[in-house]
């Protein structure tokens, strides 16, 4: 009994062994880790600016239904964090993408006499059959079409770059 | 086979102390062969103590009684069902036991852990594996299981009587699980600080673990409190017993961090401090091991000690100073992203709560080594006993319930005057309500009439909460009730499982203030004689003395006193009360006689008989009886704690494929959201 | 004292077993050991039964000594204050003493106080189950609400400071621009957040 104790220990003590070190023993039949099991689809789990940002202006608009913020308060977070996940969404329009719809939506194009186009993948115009350019940008505060690459409304002066 | 689990300890220790130096230096200089050494010896270390386990509980079943741990812990007549928890029955195989769920642990953290994340599993193996070491070396220096007597007697001592029932089967390992797992988000808070890796990734990576942790700390508590009612004998669930004490530090801290890591996740605020308190809470389960292996403090848990107290004490120490050394070098990198807005936002409430929090795990921490500094500064030693814990204690933990209900009706980053007028007048109101018609009703202890008010601010701004959220989204999204409800909690597990968690605590502050108006009386009633009690609900309830019954059952031999319940004159039924003289398997008795209690439990109140003995050999019986009020919602706010833990940690992210579907394209998008995920 | 075989006292449970099954009958369980009809029938085996006990009397339940002797603490070592050593582990023979003690001292005509101040003069402060509110012991009964307190205090002035620092740089970008002009927006972006916010689960 005892002797098959020695034996099935020391056949532990060796099988274990040479499990552990062989990674160390044959370095180069290790490739560098799998990737396992991902979990990430949660999207709590997720705390990139982006998340976050629009985490909390959904927060925002919650907690306005139910009465836990006034509207001065809401109009102003929404204000600063609408800003925030701008930001976010433009520093990384690339890691952006697990939002799937965004990625199969190409940007809106815009016609200079009807404006942004309703249907997806528009070429013409719905209305009045003009080619449409790609979209081009608008000041936020007055409206005012911008030239590619602007820094400042050409308009009304205001900064427009990030 | 004590020559193959001494075998396997060895080479756990080995492999463990090899998984160390691999998964450090496999972190630090990024090598991916040492990296996969320290997982295989993560593994290979659970494998060894796994065959330890088989070891010990083969030699506990084979009754191989030569065997020091099988001699002390069981007997030939013992129960299969508590041979299984002889394992743990003991301090040497506790150790066992312990090193081995740490591994086990370990590897689930290792295979688990989302690819995001790999990065700190290498330091993770590495502390991991020092903490199993530590424990096995403690095991074979000083507490070896497999140790071997002189001499092989006929049959072993026993188990504790109070070790045979149910509870005790399951309360320790569940207590084992919470300590032992809080080890894992340690690991990880000690891997973001040695890689200096300080995101917010690390804390994606233990928040889980800490709710783990905390779910089954819950538990074991829980099934504590539960096994000391049903077992112990004095009618209550809670002595501020050191070792309870020292369960309870960790929880508060943990459920500190619970609260607080939502802050860092929102507002990147307050990273040093719940970095502190994950390593605080780790520290605190080697604190409640050390105080109940050593026998420091005297306690009812005296069955679990002996000589390894002092190593715990040593590594408590170096552990603690290692550890903050580390953290106070990285201090630099953890300043805060953002700032307050306002004092009155939910930040600033979870600040306070966190001060609670951790003010009561102080204070409890203060009143359990007071004996040991008092003796220290005036050379006398003191008694700290439940009247000293209730002084100290109750103020706080009512003020802790206030919070309760104050904090979640307070919006994230600010709240404006007429918005708080509007969450609090009707959860107010309720309170208000209550207490008063508590009053009117004829209750006049300030704090238990204190206590179910604040009780029933706190249900009603949950039920608010609940009510607002689903109208809510009744109105933007136009979903029916029903299915506004169960969106609303499926979406914000964690928000609406953490109201359900406050609910359940609500209900067992509710039953701990019932016990306040526990009464009870002695009797010494001969065959048909009763005793007579007037209960806090108005009931008179009298108790009859059936007679005694005597007869053998496998293990011991039992005395049986019955008694007859009736409520205001109706019979409601019958109680047993028990003496049981524990023997061997030669009939010899062991241990001193033991009791086991009676009770009826209802919505109200629990009746509690406890038969003390009987007068010279005849039927005349000493009974004690005891009243106690709303026991049964200790244990139901316990289901309670618990469902809401529950949905809390529920996996997964169901709702985005949910929703995409009824976006209307559906099927293009989730083939690419699956391909977006895995870049 | 009547003693009772072995057979009568299987006669008798076999009589409870049956009126247990019935449930009528429990009022009339066998003569021997009513109520006022004799003396109470011997156990089978006593030894079984454990330490035997004295009868009980009022005062054992008094509420008043009670709360008295939940101050004072079973020197045993079981850790637990007198009352409730005393009424839950049979098995000790020092918390019956020591109630025994307070009994006679109480009829001795001592205050409540001075039983108290008696068992601390025989065994030392240790007997109290919570240590006497003055010198050191003060410092265990407050210096966690102390510590409390001024944490508290020290939070609020830091709460304090960090909301101003914080509304500074806020106030002015208020004040300074008008609302849309804190941040410039295409309306693809903003259709695009929109999308995000739409597709953000809730």
């Amino acid at each position: 009994m005892m002797a098959a104790e020695v034996v099935a220990g020391v056949a532990l003590a060796l099988g274990l062994v040479w499990y552990v070190m062989i990674p160390v023993l044959r370095p180069a039949a290790v490739r560098p880790a799998a990737g396992g099991a991902d979990d990430g689809a949660d999207e709590v789990e997720d705390l990139s600016p982006r998340t976050v940002a629009l985490r909390a202006l959904k927060e925002i608009e919650f907690d306005r239904a139910t009465g836990k913020l006034s509207d001065a308060d809401y109009a102003d977070l929404k204000q600063r964090y609408t800003a925030e996940a701008l930001a976010a969404l433009r520093d990384a329009p690339a890691a952006a993408a697990p939002s799937p719809s965004l990625a199969a939506t190409p940007p809106r194009a815009v016609c200079p006499d009807h404006g942004s186009r309703p249907e997806d993948e528009a070429v013409f115009c719905s209305q009045c059959g003009r080619r449409l350019a790609a979209a081009g940008a608008y000041c936020a505060r007055c409206g005012a079409t911008l030239e590619a690459g602007a820094t400042y409304c050409n308009s009304c002066g205001v900064r427009v770059a990030a | 086979m004590t020559v193959l689990g001494n075998l396997a300890l060895w080479i756990a220790l080995l492999v463990a102390l090899w998984g160390a130096v691999m998964g450090f230096a496999g972190g630090s200089q990024g090598r991916p062969e040492l990296q996969l050494s320290a997982r295989r010896a993560m593994f290979a270390t659970t494998a060894a103590l796994l065959v330890a386990v088989v070891s010990l509980e083969w030699a506990l079943f084979t009754r191989d009684f030569n065997v020091e741990y099988v001699a002390s812990y069981t007997s030939r007549n013992l129960p299969t069902f508590y041979t299984w928890s002889a394992l743990y029955a003991g301090q040497k195989g506790s150790l066992l036991f312990w090193a081995s769920v740490l591994a086990i642990f370990g590897t689930l953290a290792v295979v688990f852990t989302s690819a995001r994340h790999r990065v700190y599993l290498p330091y993770v193996i590495g502390i991991v594996s020092i903490v199993v070491a530590f424990f096995v070396s403690a095991m074979l220096a000083a507490a070896n299981p497999f140790e071997r007597l002189p001499f092989t007697p006929v049959d072993g001592r026993g188990m504790n009587p109070q070790l045979q029932n149910p509870g005790m089967v399951f309360h320790p390992p569940m207590l084992y699980l919470g300590y032992i797992s809080i080890t894992i988000p340690f690991a990880f808070a000690m891997a973001a600080l040695l890689s200096k890796r300080l995101d917010v990734e690390w804390l994606v990576a233990i928040r889980k673990w800490t709710l783990v942790s905390w779910l089954f700390l819950s538990i074991g508590i829980l099934l504590g409190m539960w096994w000391a009612y049903v077992e112990l004998g004095w009618g209550g669930y809670w002595a501020w017993d050191p070792v309870e004490n020292a369960s309870l530090l960790p929880w508060l801290t943990m459920t500190a961090f619970l609260h607080s890591v939502m802050v860092q996740e929102k507002r990147g605020m307050l990273k040093k401090w719940n970095l502190s308190l994950i390593i605080g809470s780790w520290l605190l389960s080697i604190f409640g091991t050390f105080i109940t292996r050593s026998g420091v403090i005297s306690s009812v848990h005296s069955f679990a000690q002996s000589g390894v107290g002092y190593f715990f004490l040593v590594f408590l120490v170096g552990s603690a100073v290692l550890s903050f050394w580390i953290y106070a070098r990285r201090l630099p990198l953890l300043t805060a992203e953002t700032r307050l807005e306002s004092m009155v936002s939910r930040e600033a409430s979870f600040l306070f709560n966190n001060l609670l929090f951790v003010g009561i795990a102080f204070s409890v921490l203060w009143g359990t080594l007071f004996p040991i500094l008092s003796e220290a500064v005036q050379g006398t030693k003191v008694t700290v006993g439940p009247p000293f814990f209730n002084q100290v204690n109750v103020p706080l933990g009512l003020a802790l319930l206030a919070l309760t209900g104050i904090g979640p009706l307070i919006a994230w980053r600010r709240a404006s005057l007429p918005n708080l007028q509007r969450q609090f007048a009707m959860p107010v109101a309720a309170g208000l309500f209550a207490g008063l018609a508590l009053l009117v009703a004829g209750m006049r202890q300030p704090l238990a009439v204190l206590a179910f008010s604040l009780g029933t601010f706190v249900l009603a701004t949950v039920a608010q909460e609940f009510f607002r959220g689903i109208s809510a989204r009744h109105r933007q999204y136009g979903e029916g009730r029903a299915l506004a409800a169960a969106r609303l909690i499926g979406r914000n597990r964690r928000r609406y499982g953490g109201y359900v968690v406050h609910a359940g605590i609500v209900l067992l502050f509710a039953a701990f203030a019932g016990m306040a108006f526990k009464t009870e009386t002695q009797a010494t009633l001969r065959p048909g004689e009763s005793a007579t009690l007037r209960s806090p609900f108005g009931h008179e309830w009298t108790f009859t003395h059936l007679g005694v019954s005597q007869y053998d059952a496998l293990n011991r031999l039992v005395t049986a006193g019955t008694v007859e319940l009736a409520r205001d004159g109706r019979r409601v039924g019958i109680l047993k009360s028990e003496k049981r003289q524990h023997v061997d398997g030669l009939g010899r008795p062991t241990f001193e006689p033991s009791t086991e209690v009676g009770i009826r439990s209802d919505l109200r109140e629990d009746v509690y008989v406890v038969m003390a003995g009987v007068v010279n050999g005849t039927e005349q019986t000493v009974y004690r009886f005891t009243l106690n009020p709303l026991v049964w919602w200790v244990w139901f706010g316990g289901y309670v704690v618990v469902l809401g833990g529950v949905i809390v940690m529920w996996p997964g992210g169901g709702p985005p494929a949910v929703r995409r579907t009824q976006a209307g394209y559906a099927v293009k998008l989730a083939s690419q959201s699956q391909e977006t995920r895995k870049s | 004292m009547t003693t009772i075989t072995r057979r009568g006292f299987l006669q008798r449970s076999g009589a409870l077993l049956a009126a247990g099954v019935t449930g009528s009958a429990i009022q009339s369980p066998a003569p021997d050991s009513l109520a006022g009809a004799g003396p109470s029938g011997r156990l089978w085996d006593p030894n079984r039964a454990g330490r035997s006990q004295a009868p009980t009397t009022e005062r054992d339940s008094d509420p008043a000594i009670q709360v008295l002797e939940k101050r004072l603490k079973c020197t045993c070592g079981c850790g637990l204050d007198v009352y409730t050593c005393r009424t839950t582990d049979f098995t000790c023979t020092t918390s019956p003493a020591m109630h025994r003690d307070v009994l006679a001292l109480l009829d001795q005509g001592l205050s409540e106080d001075e039983v108290v101040q008696a068992f601390v003069e025989r065994y030392g402060v240790t007997v109290l189950m919570a240590p006497p509110k003055r010198g050191f012991n003060l410092a265990g009964y407050f210096v966690p609400s102390l510590a409390i307190v001024v944490a508290g205090a020290g939070l609020l002035v830091a709460l304090r400071r960090w909301t101003r620092q914080a509304a500074v740089p806020a106030s002015a970008s208020a004040a300074g621009a008008p609302d849309a002009a804190a941040v410039a927006a295409s309306p693809e972006e903003l259709e695009r957040l929109q999308h995000e916010l739409d597709e953000f689960s809730a």
